[in-house]
């Protein structure tokens, strides 16, 4: 496990850097003008309004702007984002992020910290947080949509350097128990 | 002795097929056991319900017609009045089955709890009643059946019998979030219909073959104990509304179409189907519009499209839709169709969130879609403060709309005043 970890974190460090050169800088201020094909499902503040929409407040950045470019040039596929993303420039994308990055976000963990996945908070935090900037929050996204990316990631139909590797050999249960503690968290735009 | 009888019955379809159902606790209520579920209850008189109660003024009804909140109901969608009309229930896109009851009739709901709470629900979007009181429940992929469900649902262990196995309504390789709300009803022939969408934007060519043989892109009957399964309907894309004329008993549905082609193509439909099997188009069309991944991949053959009833506006995603059956409202509406527009999501401009209504000429043809009440959509800043996913009608001729962004349920009565 520990092996595993060490080669995540050496991989989430390359992966920041490479997209870091290549999206200009994003303005947030221009993202909010732009995101009206975002906020159905995702909310005007990135708290989710629906069960299949990860939330999106104050994501990291680079984590935010990699998924769109992703979903645009189609390395990750969904029914929804696939289409939505297509039209976007680099520059719609950076600001977008740059939008939803700018929410302060407050997680509200009422567990003991001791008990979340282990395999999970290096990255993702025991509350939910990010704590690498190409992972995502997922305090309080659905456990349906937590369940769901780590299966993909799982069977790699959503590519990820450092996941597919980490969720490869989960179980099921292990994936529905990391989706639980996760789900169970509220977040919050302050 | 009606409850008797049905108990007994049910005992025994469910001891054959008992084994096959050993998840959570499906086994101990095949056997009629007892389990530790208990109820979520939600409130019906907290700030929540002001909010919501706030936002009655903003809906816009024809002249004579009241709106008023009914009940406060998280993620409703699609819904089934029960045959005494005491209880309403309401599915959703996530794991609950809501019953609505309003015991002292007074139209606004008293209690809204989650039905069989131990049961282990996965997109519960689709309940629906036969007229001896079963309540089918349509979920991603089973179908459950609770007999007599408007007087057992007071407690939380029901008696259930599966019609639809976990993983055999599709493959559980097809499984995913989107297009996987089903509707269900049954129709005049005591069949149960299932609206089975297609789980992508344009399903790829290679899946084309396998989706039509199971019906997913389509609708299936079977009988309500799962038996002599068939497509019914082909060429749909997700439908997830429909309803059976009481005049003719034909089926009518609403489908939602491609997004990405613009902002204003492809046209909803509302669809009339006169004859088991027939093909609506899909994926070579949405209406007269061509689908660009299926121009060079040839049509079935010796098949001609049946072309939507009414092109309805591009992306407003119409979902559920009743025939009026009640004498409450003003006669223009008898015979008629109602449907919800759901609104859109990812249009530069929003549109929907309202209420659609088409009367039906002398042929039973759709005579044209007009506005019944809107005003869920903010003009002004394109915000959403609800979005309408089903109508159905109580006894009394009253309708009720499901909203699963606000977490409502709406009613729109005529009052002549």
């Amino acid at each position: 496990m520990k092996t595993a970890l060490t080669l995540a974190l050496g991989g989430l460090l390359l992966a920041g850097s490479a997209l870091a050169q290549e999206l200009p800088a994003g303005d947030a201020a221009h993202g909010e003008t732009l995101i009206a094909k975002c906020r159905t499902c995702h909310g005007a503040d990135g708290i989710a309004k629906l069960i299949i929409a990860p939330n999106i407040a104050g994501e990291p950045e680079a984590y935010l702007a990699a998924q769109m470019a992703a979903f645009r040039d189609g390395t990750r596929q969904n029914e929804m984002m696939s289409v939505v993303v297509k039209t976007l420039t680099d520059q719609d994308i950076a600001d977008m992020a740059a939008w939803y990055a700018s929410q302060s976000v407050v997680a509200t963990l009422n567990a003991d910290p001791s008990g979340a996945p282990e395999l999970c908070v290096s990255c993702h935090g025991a509350d939910g947080i990010s704590v690498v900037e190409d992972a995502p929050h997922l305090a309080g996204d659905s456990a349906m949509y937590l369940a769901a990316q780590i299966e993909a990631l799982r069977d790699g139909s959503r590519p990820s350097e450092v996941m597919n590797a980490i969720a490869a050999d989960l179980t099921d249960e292990e994936i529905a128990a990391a989706a639980a503690w996760y789900s169970e968290i509220k977040l919050s735009v302050e | 002795m009606r409850h008797t009888r049905l108990i007994a019955g049910l005992a025994l379809g469910t001891m054959l097929t008992a084994p096959a159902m050993a998840q959570d606790n499906m086994e101990r209520l095949g056997n009629m056991q007892k389990t530790d579920a208990t109820f979520t209850f939600i409130p019906q008189d907290d700030e929540r319900a002001d909010a919501l109660r706030s936002i009655v003024q903003h809906i816009n009804v024809p002249d004579g017609f009241e709106v008023s909140l009914y009940a406060v109901v998280p993620d409703a969608r699609s819904m089934a009045v029960a045959p005494q009309g005491t209880v309403v229930f309401a599915g959703t896109r996530k794991d609950k089955v809501w019953s609505i009851v309003d015991r002292d009739r007074n139209r606004i709901a008293d209690e809204v709890k989650d039905f069989a709470p131990s049961v282990t629900f996965d997109i519960p979007n689709g309940p629906c009643f036969s007229p001896d009181g079963f309540l089918f429940i349509a979920e991603r992929n089973r179908v459950l059946n609770f007999p007599a469900a408007e007087f057992f649902f007071e407690g939380p262990d029901q008696p259930v019998a599966v019609v639809v196995e976990q993983g055999e309504l599709i493959p559980a390789e097809e499984e995913s979030f989107n297009h996987s709300a089903r509707v269900c009803d049954v129709g005049p022939d005591g069949k149960l219909y299932i609206s089975l969408g297609q789980p992508y934007n344009v399903q790829p060519r290679e899946k084309l073959e396998m989706y039509d043989e199971i019906g997913i892109g389509g609708i299936i009957r079977m009988n309500t104990d799962g038996s002599e399964r068939e497509v019914y309907t082909r060429g749909v894309r997700n439908s997830v509304g429909q309803d059976f004329n009481p005049a003719t008993g034909e089926l009518w549905w609403t489908d939602n179409q491609v997004d990405g082609m613009g902002d204003d193509i492809p046209p909803g439909e509302l669809n009339r189907q006169t004859e088991a099997g027939q093909h609506f188009g899909f994926p070579w069309t949405n209406s007269r519009v061509e689908i660009p991944e299926y121009k060079d991949v040839p049509r079935p053959e010796g098949v001609s499209f049946v072309e939507p009833q009414l092109e309805l506006t591009a992306h407003a995603a119409d979902l559920g839709m009743a025939f009026y059956k009640g004498s409450n409202f003003p006669e223009e509406y008898h015979g008629g169709i109602f449907w919800a527009q759901h609104g859109s999501w990812n249009r530069t401009v929003p549109v929907g969130a309202r209420v659609m209504f088409t009367a039906l000429d002398e042929n039973g043809d759709a005579v044209g879609a007009e506005v019944f009440a809107d005003g869920w959509l903010n003009e002004d800043t394109g915000e959403y403060r609800g979005r309408p996913m089903d109508v159905a009608f109580l006894p009394d001729g009253s309708m009720l709309v499901s909203d699963d962004f606000a977490g409502a349920i709406w009613r729109i009565a005529y009052t002549g005043q």
